[in-house]
Protein backbone atom coordinates (compact mmCIF):
# COMPACT_ATOMS: atom_id res chain seq x y z
CA UNK A 1 0.00 0.00 0.00
CA UNK A 2 3.01 2.30 0.79
CA UNK A 3 4.32 1.41 -2.35
CA UNK A 4 1.68 2.21 -4.15
CA UNK A 5 1.59 5.76 -2.75
CA UNK A 6 4.84 6.14 -3.49
CA UNK A 7 4.32 5.31 -7.00
CA UNK A 8 1.41 7.61 -7.48
CA UNK A 9 3.31 10.42 -5.80
CA UNK A 10 6.55 9.93 -8.17
CA UNK A 11 3.79 9.84 -11.09
CA UNK A 12 2.06 13.07 -10.05
CA UNK A 13 5.56 14.71 -9.62
CA UNK A 14 7.01 13.51 -12.54
CA UNK A 15 4.53 15.87 -14.44
CA UNK A 16 6.06 19.13 -12.62
CA UNK A 17 9.66 18.76 -12.44
CA UNK A 18 11.69 15.75 -14.02
CA UNK A 19 9.16 16.13 -17.48
CA UNK A 20 7.73 19.24 -16.98
CA UNK A 21 5.72 19.82 -20.68
CA UNK A 22 7.01 23.26 -21.03
CA UNK A 23 10.41 23.57 -19.63
CA UNK A 24 11.94 20.65 -19.82
CA UNK A 25 9.99 18.68 -22.73
CA UNK A 26 9.65 22.29 -24.50
CA UNK A 27 6.06 21.74 -25.70
CA UNK A 28 2.83 23.58 -26.22
CA UNK A 29 5.19 26.50 -26.39
CA UNK A 30 2.15 28.81 -28.21
CA UNK A 31 -0.20 29.38 -25.29
CA UNK A 32 3.04 29.40 -23.63
CA UNK A 33 4.31 32.93 -25.58
CA UNK A 34 0.71 34.08 -26.22
CA UNK A 35 -1.43 34.05 -22.95
CA UNK A 36 1.28 35.33 -20.55
CA UNK A 37 0.51 38.83 -20.12
CA UNK A 38 -1.17 38.92 -17.17
CA UNK A 39 -0.75 36.40 -14.30
CA UNK A 40 -4.36 35.93 -14.31
CA UNK A 41 -4.86 34.88 -17.51
CA UNK A 42 -2.20 32.30 -17.16
CA UNK A 43 -3.37 31.05 -14.54
CA UNK A 44 -6.85 30.76 -16.69
CA UNK A 45 -5.33 29.37 -19.34
CA UNK A 46 -3.43 26.58 -17.12
CA UNK A 47 -6.90 25.69 -15.88
CA UNK A 48 -9.07 25.37 -19.04
CA UNK A 49 -5.82 23.21 -20.24
CA UNK A 50 -5.76 21.20 -17.03
CA UNK A 51 -9.25 20.46 -17.29
CA UNK A 52 -9.18 19.55 -20.81
CA UNK A 53 -6.11 17.32 -20.61
CA UNK A 54 -7.61 15.14 -17.25
CA UNK A 55 -10.57 14.68 -19.20
CA UNK A 56 -9.18 13.05 -22.70
CA UNK A 57 -6.99 11.13 -20.21
CA UNK A 58 -9.60 9.39 -18.31
CA UNK A 59 -11.82 9.08 -21.77
CA UNK A 60 -8.70 7.90 -23.62
CA UNK A 61 -7.73 5.43 -20.72
CA UNK A 62 -11.49 4.30 -20.08
CA UNK A 63 -11.71 3.30 -24.24
CA UNK A 64 -8.15 1.87 -24.50
CA UNK A 65 -9.45 -1.24 -25.83
CA UNK A 66 -12.04 -0.33 -27.92
CA UNK A 67 -10.25 1.74 -29.85
CA UNK A 68 -8.88 -0.16 -32.92
CA UNK A 69 -4.62 0.81 -33.35
CA UNK A 70 -5.38 1.87 -36.83
CA UNK A 71 -7.40 4.19 -35.51
CA UNK A 72 -5.90 5.57 -32.00
CA UNK A 73 -5.17 9.09 -33.97
CA UNK A 74 -8.50 10.31 -35.66
CA UNK A 75 -10.53 9.06 -32.21
CA UNK A 76 -7.82 10.49 -30.06
CA UNK A 77 -8.56 14.29 -32.18
CA UNK A 78 -12.10 13.66 -31.78
CA UNK A 79 -12.32 13.28 -27.86
CA UNK A 80 -10.01 16.09 -27.32
CA UNK A 81 -11.61 18.59 -29.70
CA UNK A 82 -14.97 17.74 -27.89
CA UNK A 83 -13.81 18.32 -24.77
CA UNK A 84 -12.43 21.41 -25.35
CA UNK A 85 -15.52 22.47 -27.42
CA UNK A 86 -17.32 21.32 -24.16
CA UNK A 87 -15.00 23.76 -21.96
CA UNK A 88 -15.22 26.84 -24.50
CA UNK A 89 -19.07 27.02 -23.99
CA UNK A 90 -18.58 26.48 -19.98
CA UNK A 91 -16.10 29.42 -19.77
CA UNK A 92 -18.19 31.71 -22.68
CA UNK A 93 -21.29 30.59 -20.40
CA UNK A 94 -19.83 31.44 -16.67
CA UNK A 95 -16.15 33.62 -17.25
CA UNK A 96 -16.97 35.58 -20.34
CA UNK A 97 -14.11 37.53 -19.58
CA UNK A 98 -11.72 35.20 -19.77
CA UNK A 99 -12.73 33.56 -22.87
CA UNK A 100 -12.55 37.02 -24.62
CA UNK A 101 -9.58 37.51 -23.48
CA UNK A 102 -7.83 33.92 -24.40
CA UNK A 103 -9.69 34.38 -27.66
CA UNK A 104 -8.96 31.50 -30.47
CA UNK A 105 -6.67 29.98 -27.58
CA UNK A 106 -8.91 27.81 -25.92
CA UNK A 107 -9.91 26.23 -29.25
CA UNK A 108 -6.49 26.09 -29.67
CA UNK A 109 -6.20 23.27 -27.06
CA UNK A 110 -7.24 21.24 -29.58
CA UNK A 111 -3.90 20.67 -31.31
CA UNK A 112 -1.60 21.73 -28.09
CA UNK A 113 1.14 18.59 -29.05
CA UNK A 114 0.56 17.90 -24.85
CA UNK A 115 -2.87 16.80 -25.24
CA UNK A 116 -2.52 14.41 -27.99
CA UNK A 117 0.93 13.11 -26.59
CA UNK A 118 -0.20 12.08 -23.02
CA UNK A 119 -2.73 10.25 -25.19
CA UNK A 120 -1.11 8.14 -27.27
CA UNK A 121 2.26 7.84 -24.77
CA UNK A 122 0.80 7.41 -21.68
CA UNK A 123 -3.25 6.94 -20.95
CA UNK A 124 -3.44 4.63 -23.98
CA UNK A 125 -1.37 1.74 -22.23
CA UNK A 126 -2.12 2.79 -18.63
CA UNK A 127 -5.33 2.11 -15.84
CA UNK A 128 -7.71 4.78 -15.56
CA UNK A 129 -6.32 6.09 -12.36
CA UNK A 130 -2.63 6.27 -13.14
CA UNK A 131 -3.65 8.42 -16.21
CA UNK A 132 -5.74 10.56 -13.84
CA UNK A 133 -2.30 11.46 -11.82
CA UNK A 134 -0.48 11.31 -15.10
CA UNK A 135 -2.44 14.45 -16.44
CA UNK A 136 -3.02 15.99 -12.83
CA UNK A 137 0.61 16.34 -12.40
CA UNK A 138 1.70 17.23 -16.29
CA UNK A 139 -1.80 20.01 -16.09
CA UNK A 140 -0.07 21.32 -12.69
CA UNK A 141 3.30 21.11 -14.05
CA UNK A 142 2.47 23.25 -17.30
CA UNK A 143 0.48 25.64 -15.40
CA UNK A 144 3.07 26.50 -13.05
CA UNK A 145 5.29 27.44 -15.38
CA UNK A 146 2.83 29.16 -17.82
CA UNK A 147 2.37 31.08 -14.72
CA UNK A 148 6.44 31.75 -13.56
CA UNK A 149 6.59 33.37 -17.06
CA UNK A 150 3.83 35.84 -16.94
CA UNK A 151 5.12 36.91 -13.22
CA UNK A 152 8.09 37.79 -14.90
CA UNK A 153 6.12 39.57 -17.92
CA UNK A 154 3.96 41.15 -15.76
CA UNK A 155 6.03 42.34 -13.03
CA UNK A 156 8.85 43.70 -15.85
CA UNK A 157 5.98 45.29 -17.98
CA UNK A 158 3.47 46.69 -16.34
CA UNK A 159 5.40 46.88 -12.79
CA UNK A 160 1.87 45.82 -11.54
CA UNK A 161 0.23 42.63 -10.23
CA UNK A 162 -3.58 43.45 -11.15
CA UNK A 163 -6.10 40.38 -9.83
CA UNK A 164 -9.97 40.43 -10.23
CA UNK A 165 -9.86 41.89 -14.33
CA UNK A 166 -10.83 38.05 -15.53
CA UNK A 167 -11.97 36.24 -12.70
CA UNK A 168 -14.76 39.05 -11.69
CA UNK A 169 -16.06 37.36 -8.54
CA UNK A 170 -12.16 38.65 -6.88
CA UNK A 171 -12.44 42.18 -6.40
CA UNK A 172 -9.95 44.63 -8.37
CA UNK A 173 -7.25 44.45 -6.80
CA UNK A 174 -3.82 46.06 -8.25
CA UNK A 175 -0.43 45.82 -6.37
CA UNK A 176 2.28 48.13 -7.74
CA UNK A 177 5.74 46.97 -7.04
CA UNK A 178 7.44 48.52 -9.44
CA UNK A 179 6.93 52.58 -9.85
CA UNK A 180 5.14 53.98 -12.14
CA UNK A 181 7.38 55.08 -15.14
CA UNK A 182 10.41 52.27 -14.78
CA UNK A 183 8.01 49.13 -16.21
CA UNK A 184 9.92 47.91 -19.31
CA UNK A 185 6.95 47.81 -21.49
CA UNK A 186 8.87 45.70 -23.98
CA UNK A 187 8.27 42.41 -22.08
CA UNK A 188 4.12 42.84 -22.49
CA UNK A 189 4.98 42.66 -26.56
CA UNK A 190 5.48 39.75 -28.26
CA UNK A 191 9.42 39.96 -27.90
CA UNK A 192 9.34 40.22 -23.95
CA UNK A 193 7.69 36.75 -24.18
CA UNK A 194 10.73 35.25 -26.27
CA UNK A 195 13.69 36.76 -24.08
CA UNK A 196 11.62 35.88 -20.74
CA UNK A 197 11.19 31.93 -22.24
CA UNK A 198 15.00 32.01 -23.37
CA UNK A 199 16.18 33.15 -19.53
CA UNK A 200 14.40 30.60 -18.32
CA UNK A 201 15.33 27.57 -20.50
CA UNK A 202 18.77 29.31 -20.35
CA UNK A 203 18.77 28.77 -16.25
CA UNK A 204 17.60 25.39 -16.28
CA UNK A 205 19.91 24.75 -18.31
CA UNK A 206 22.45 26.20 -16.33
CA UNK A 207 21.39 24.33 -13.15
CA UNK A 208 21.42 20.89 -15.20
CA UNK A 209 25.07 21.32 -16.49
CA UNK A 210 26.14 22.27 -12.94
CA UNK A 211 24.63 19.28 -11.91
CA UNK A 212 26.33 17.26 -14.32
CA UNK A 213 29.58 18.92 -14.20
CA UNK A 214 29.31 18.25 -10.06
CA UNK A 215 28.71 14.40 -11.08
CA UNK A 216 31.45 14.64 -13.26
CA UNK A 217 33.67 15.86 -10.74
CA UNK A 218 32.87 13.42 -7.54
CA UNK A 219 33.48 10.67 -10.03
CA UNK A 220 36.94 12.27 -11.43
CA UNK A 221 38.19 12.35 -7.38
CA UNK A 222 36.84 9.14 -6.43
CA UNK A 223 38.95 8.21 -9.45
CA UNK A 224 41.92 9.95 -8.16
CA UNK A 225 41.34 9.06 -4.68
CA UNK A 226 41.11 4.89 -5.71
CA UNK A 227 44.36 5.36 -7.80
CA UNK A 228 46.56 6.79 -5.31
CA UNK A 229 45.11 4.46 -2.81
CA UNK A 230 46.22 1.81 -5.09
CA UNK A 231 49.78 3.28 -5.50
CA UNK A 232 50.28 3.32 -1.86
CA UNK A 233 49.29 -0.57 -1.46
CA UNK A 234 51.73 -0.56 -4.05
CA UNK A 235 54.35 0.90 -2.31
CA UNK A 236 53.63 -0.89 0.97
CA UNK A 237 53.87 -4.06 -1.15
CA UNK A 238 57.04 -2.67 -2.23
CA UNK A 239 58.67 -1.82 0.82
CA UNK A 240 57.65 -4.72 2.80
CA UNK A 241 59.53 -6.83 -0.07
CA UNK A 242 62.70 -5.08 0.57
CA UNK B 1 -11.75 47.60 -56.82
CA UNK B 2 -12.58 48.20 -52.78
CA UNK B 3 -12.94 44.51 -52.34
CA UNK B 4 -9.48 43.89 -53.92
CA UNK B 5 -7.88 46.33 -51.78
CA UNK B 6 -9.20 45.02 -48.57
CA UNK B 7 -7.79 41.37 -50.07
CA UNK B 8 -4.43 42.98 -50.48
CA UNK B 9 -4.60 44.69 -46.90
CA UNK B 10 -5.34 41.33 -45.00
CA UNK B 11 -2.84 39.35 -46.81
CA UNK B 12 -0.16 42.50 -46.14
CA UNK B 13 -1.09 42.55 -42.82
CA UNK B 14 -1.44 38.82 -41.54
CA UNK B 15 1.87 38.54 -43.01
CA UNK B 16 4.52 41.28 -42.30
CA UNK B 17 2.03 43.43 -39.72
CA UNK B 18 0.80 40.87 -37.12
CA UNK B 19 3.32 38.17 -38.68
CA UNK B 20 1.85 34.60 -37.49
CA UNK B 21 4.32 33.13 -35.38
CA UNK B 22 6.47 36.55 -34.45
CA UNK B 23 3.14 38.16 -33.15
CA UNK B 24 0.26 35.83 -33.08
CA UNK B 25 2.65 32.99 -31.69
CA UNK B 26 0.98 30.59 -33.79
CA UNK B 27 3.09 27.00 -35.06
CA UNK B 28 5.61 28.25 -32.32
CA UNK B 29 6.56 24.37 -32.02
CA UNK B 30 7.59 24.00 -36.13
CA UNK B 31 8.89 27.42 -35.42
CA UNK B 32 11.76 25.89 -33.05
CA UNK B 33 11.46 22.37 -34.07
CA UNK B 34 12.20 22.19 -37.68
CA UNK B 35 14.26 24.91 -38.30
CA UNK B 36 17.98 23.60 -37.77
CA UNK B 37 18.37 23.28 -41.39
CA UNK B 38 17.30 25.76 -44.36
CA UNK B 39 15.79 22.93 -46.86
CA UNK B 40 13.70 21.23 -44.17
CA UNK B 41 12.40 24.60 -43.14
CA UNK B 42 11.50 25.46 -46.34
CA UNK B 43 9.58 22.12 -47.00
CA UNK B 44 8.09 22.54 -43.87
CA UNK B 45 6.78 26.09 -44.75
CA UNK B 46 5.62 25.00 -48.37
CA UNK B 47 3.33 22.18 -46.72
CA UNK B 48 1.63 24.71 -44.40
CA UNK B 49 1.33 27.23 -47.06
CA UNK B 50 -0.49 24.59 -48.82
CA UNK B 51 -2.63 23.05 -46.57
CA UNK B 52 -3.77 26.43 -44.68
CA UNK B 53 -4.97 28.02 -47.92
CA UNK B 54 -6.96 24.11 -48.92
CA UNK B 55 -8.06 24.37 -45.14
CA UNK B 56 -9.34 28.38 -45.67
CA UNK B 57 -11.19 27.19 -48.99
CA UNK B 58 -12.76 24.37 -47.49
CA UNK B 59 -13.63 25.85 -43.68
CA UNK B 60 -15.12 29.20 -44.52
CA UNK B 61 -17.93 27.88 -47.00
CA UNK B 62 -18.40 25.10 -44.73
CA UNK B 63 -19.09 27.19 -41.64
CA UNK B 64 -20.97 30.05 -43.51
CA UNK B 65 -23.43 27.71 -46.01
CA UNK B 66 -23.85 24.41 -43.75
CA UNK B 67 -22.92 24.93 -39.98
CA UNK B 68 -24.58 28.68 -39.38
CA UNK B 69 -27.79 27.92 -41.30
CA UNK B 70 -28.07 24.54 -39.25
CA UNK B 71 -27.94 25.95 -36.40
CA UNK B 72 -24.49 24.23 -34.89
CA UNK B 73 -22.18 27.04 -35.34
CA UNK B 74 -20.83 25.88 -32.29
CA UNK B 75 -19.47 23.07 -33.57
CA UNK B 76 -16.87 24.81 -35.62
CA UNK B 77 -13.55 23.73 -33.98
CA UNK B 78 -14.36 19.62 -34.03
CA UNK B 79 -15.31 20.39 -37.80
CA UNK B 80 -12.69 22.08 -38.40
CA UNK B 81 -9.68 19.99 -36.72
CA UNK B 82 -11.38 17.30 -38.68
CA UNK B 83 -11.43 19.05 -42.25
CA UNK B 84 -7.62 19.95 -41.43
CA UNK B 85 -7.42 16.43 -40.34
CA UNK B 86 -8.59 14.26 -43.22
CA UNK B 87 -7.33 17.26 -45.62
CA UNK B 88 -3.90 16.49 -44.43
CA UNK B 89 -4.26 12.99 -44.90
CA UNK B 90 -5.46 12.86 -47.94
CA UNK B 91 -2.52 15.38 -49.74
CA UNK B 92 -0.32 13.30 -48.21
CA UNK B 93 -1.99 9.68 -49.88
CA UNK B 94 -2.04 11.80 -53.27
CA UNK B 95 1.71 13.25 -53.25
CA UNK B 96 2.72 9.68 -52.08
CA UNK B 97 0.82 7.90 -54.64
CA UNK B 98 1.83 10.16 -57.72
CA UNK B 99 4.36 12.41 -56.90
CA UNK B 100 7.56 10.74 -55.94
CA UNK B 101 10.19 13.73 -55.61
CA UNK B 102 7.48 15.79 -54.00
CA UNK B 103 6.81 12.60 -51.45
CA UNK B 104 10.96 12.90 -50.55
CA UNK B 105 11.05 16.72 -49.75
CA UNK B 106 7.82 17.82 -48.26
CA UNK B 107 6.54 14.01 -47.07
CA UNK B 108 7.79 13.87 -43.81
CA UNK B 109 6.24 17.31 -43.08
CA UNK B 110 3.11 16.60 -43.85
CA UNK B 111 2.13 14.12 -41.16
CA UNK B 112 3.11 17.39 -38.53
CA UNK B 113 0.66 20.11 -39.64
CA UNK B 114 -2.54 18.13 -38.85
CA UNK B 115 -1.48 19.89 -35.10
CA UNK B 116 -0.01 23.07 -36.22
CA UNK B 117 -1.80 25.60 -34.29
CA UNK B 118 -0.94 27.92 -37.26
CA UNK B 119 -3.92 25.82 -39.40
CA UNK B 120 -6.66 25.56 -36.97
CA UNK B 121 -5.93 29.13 -35.58
CA UNK B 122 -6.61 30.69 -38.91
CA UNK B 123 -9.39 28.78 -39.88
CA UNK B 124 -11.01 29.25 -36.64
CA UNK B 125 -10.03 33.34 -36.41
CA UNK B 126 -11.78 33.74 -40.05
CA UNK B 127 -14.82 32.71 -38.66
CA UNK B 128 -14.50 34.09 -35.29
CA UNK B 129 -13.60 37.60 -36.52
CA UNK B 130 -16.41 37.20 -39.26
CA UNK B 131 -14.48 37.89 -42.49
CA UNK B 132 -15.71 37.38 -45.68
CA UNK B 133 -14.46 35.03 -47.95
CA UNK B 134 -12.17 37.16 -49.63
CA UNK B 135 -10.78 38.75 -46.51
CA UNK B 136 -10.09 34.89 -45.17
CA UNK B 137 -8.33 33.46 -48.34
CA UNK B 138 -6.51 36.74 -47.98
CA UNK B 139 -5.61 36.52 -44.44
CA UNK B 140 -4.97 32.36 -45.23
CA UNK B 141 -2.32 33.34 -47.45
CA UNK B 142 -0.62 36.43 -46.03
CA UNK B 143 -0.38 33.89 -42.52
CA UNK B 144 1.07 31.36 -44.41
CA UNK B 145 3.37 33.09 -46.61
CA UNK B 146 4.46 34.89 -43.32
CA UNK B 147 4.94 31.33 -42.03
CA UNK B 148 7.34 30.74 -44.49
CA UNK B 149 9.28 33.35 -44.83
CA UNK B 150 9.85 33.66 -40.87
CA UNK B 151 10.57 30.72 -40.47
CA UNK B 152 13.65 30.24 -43.41
CA UNK B 153 14.87 33.28 -42.19
CA UNK B 154 14.84 31.93 -38.55
CA UNK B 155 16.57 28.89 -39.73
CA UNK B 156 19.05 31.00 -42.29
CA UNK B 157 20.09 32.25 -38.41
CA UNK B 158 20.09 29.38 -36.95
CA UNK B 159 22.46 27.26 -38.92
CA UNK B 160 25.07 30.50 -38.37
CA UNK B 161 24.47 30.00 -34.66
CA UNK B 162 25.59 26.50 -34.71
CA UNK B 163 29.40 28.06 -35.21
CA UNK B 164 28.89 31.31 -32.76
CA UNK B 165 30.37 31.43 -29.60
CA UNK B 166 27.63 31.23 -27.20
CA UNK B 167 27.36 30.85 -23.29
CA UNK B 168 27.01 26.89 -22.56
CA UNK B 169 23.68 27.78 -20.90
CA UNK B 170 22.17 29.50 -24.05
CA UNK B 171 23.42 26.70 -26.56
CA UNK B 172 20.99 25.60 -28.73
CA UNK B 173 17.19 26.90 -27.99
CA UNK B 174 17.78 29.88 -25.49
CA UNK B 175 19.73 31.57 -28.01
CA UNK B 176 17.30 30.53 -30.81
CA UNK B 177 14.91 32.18 -28.64
CA UNK B 178 16.90 35.60 -28.32
CA UNK B 179 16.93 35.45 -32.33
CA UNK B 180 13.18 35.06 -32.30
CA UNK B 181 12.63 38.01 -29.84
CA UNK B 182 15.36 40.33 -32.19
CA UNK B 183 13.11 39.52 -35.26
CA UNK B 184 10.12 40.18 -33.06
CA UNK B 185 10.98 43.25 -32.19
CA UNK B 186 12.23 44.28 -36.29
CA UNK B 187 8.86 42.94 -37.34
CA UNK B 188 7.36 45.22 -34.60
CA UNK B 189 8.99 47.96 -36.42
CA UNK B 190 6.52 47.28 -39.40
CA UNK B 191 3.46 47.90 -37.11
CA UNK B 192 3.67 51.79 -38.75
CA UNK B 193 3.29 50.46 -41.96
CA UNK B 194 -0.54 51.02 -41.62
CA UNK B 195 -0.56 54.17 -40.08
CA UNK B 196 1.44 55.75 -43.53
CA UNK B 197 -1.53 54.25 -45.37
CA UNK B 198 -3.88 56.12 -43.84
CA UNK B 199 -6.03 53.11 -42.82
CA UNK C 1 -35.56 23.68 -37.99
CA UNK C 2 -36.04 22.10 -34.88
CA UNK C 3 -33.86 21.00 -32.06
CA UNK C 4 -33.57 17.53 -32.72
CA UNK C 5 -33.33 17.97 -36.69
CA UNK C 6 -30.44 20.51 -35.94
CA UNK C 7 -28.67 17.72 -33.02
CA UNK C 8 -29.07 15.09 -35.66
CA UNK C 9 -27.46 17.10 -39.14
CA UNK C 10 -24.90 17.77 -36.27
CA UNK C 11 -24.04 14.64 -35.29
CA UNK C 12 -24.47 13.38 -39.01
CA UNK C 13 -21.94 15.93 -40.14
CA UNK C 14 -19.20 14.94 -37.24
CA UNK C 15 -19.46 10.98 -38.10
CA UNK C 16 -19.06 11.72 -42.15
CA UNK C 17 -16.49 13.81 -42.02
CA UNK C 18 -14.60 11.18 -39.22
CA UNK C 19 -15.61 8.85 -41.39
CA UNK C 20 -13.42 10.52 -44.50
CA UNK C 21 -11.05 11.04 -42.07
CA UNK C 22 -10.61 7.34 -40.57
CA UNK C 23 -10.46 6.00 -44.49
CA UNK C 24 -8.03 8.55 -45.78
CA UNK C 25 -6.00 8.03 -42.70
CA UNK C 26 -5.85 3.94 -42.84
CA UNK C 27 -5.58 4.11 -46.97
CA UNK C 28 -2.71 6.77 -46.09
CA UNK C 29 -1.46 4.20 -43.83
CA UNK C 30 -1.40 1.34 -46.07
CA UNK C 31 0.03 2.83 -49.40
CA UNK C 32 3.35 1.92 -49.51
CA UNK C 33 6.04 4.97 -49.65
CA UNK C 34 7.38 5.76 -53.58
CA UNK C 35 10.73 3.89 -54.49
CA UNK C 36 13.39 5.66 -52.90
CA UNK C 37 11.96 7.07 -50.22
CA UNK C 38 11.10 3.80 -48.18
CA UNK C 39 13.64 5.08 -45.23
CA UNK C 40 12.91 8.72 -45.05
CA UNK C 41 13.57 9.71 -41.41
CA UNK C 42 14.20 12.78 -39.48
CA UNK C 43 17.63 12.95 -38.23
CA UNK C 44 18.17 14.24 -35.28
CA UNK C 45 20.41 16.60 -36.91
CA UNK C 46 18.08 18.15 -38.84
CA UNK C 47 15.55 18.63 -36.29
CA UNK C 48 15.26 19.71 -32.50
CA UNK C 49 12.46 18.01 -31.22
CA UNK C 50 8.82 19.25 -31.89
CA UNK C 51 6.94 16.79 -29.86
CA UNK C 52 4.64 16.07 -32.41
CA UNK C 53 4.03 12.25 -31.57
CA UNK C 54 3.29 11.56 -35.42
CA UNK C 55 6.31 11.90 -36.10
CA UNK C 56 8.42 9.63 -37.25
CA UNK C 57 11.64 10.62 -35.36
CA UNK C 58 9.59 10.78 -32.18
CA UNK C 59 8.07 7.79 -32.06
CA UNK C 60 11.99 6.24 -33.34
CA UNK C 61 12.93 8.54 -30.01
CA UNK C 62 9.56 6.64 -27.60
CA UNK C 63 10.90 3.26 -28.76
CA UNK C 64 14.34 3.62 -27.27
CA UNK C 65 13.01 4.58 -23.99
Amino acid sequence: MAKEKGKTKANLLKGIINENPLLVSILGTCPALATTKTVEAALGMGLLFTIVLICSNILVSLLRKLIPEEVKTPAYIVIIATFVTMVKMFTNAFLPELYSTLGVFISLIVVNCIVLGRAEAYASKNKVFDSFIDALGMGIGYTLAIILMAFFRELLGTGAFTFGKIFTFIPLTKVQIIPKGYEISLFQNPAGAFIVFSIILAVIAFIKNRKAELVAYNEKQEKIRKLQEAKAQAAKVEGGNK
Amino acid sequence: MNMFISFLLAIISSMLVDNVVLSRFYGICPFLGVSKKVKSSLGMGIAVVFVILLATLICWPLYHFVLVPAGIAFLDTVVYILVIASLVQLVGLFIKKYSPSLYKSLGIYLPLITTNCAVLGVAQSNTDQGLTFLESLGNGLGTSVGFLLVIVVFSCIRVRLESANTPKAFKGLPIALIVAAIMAIAFMGLQGLFVGLGS
Amino acid sequence: MSQTENLILGISIVVFLLAIFVVSFVLFMKTPAPKGCEDIKISEENCSKCGKTECAFYKKAEEEK
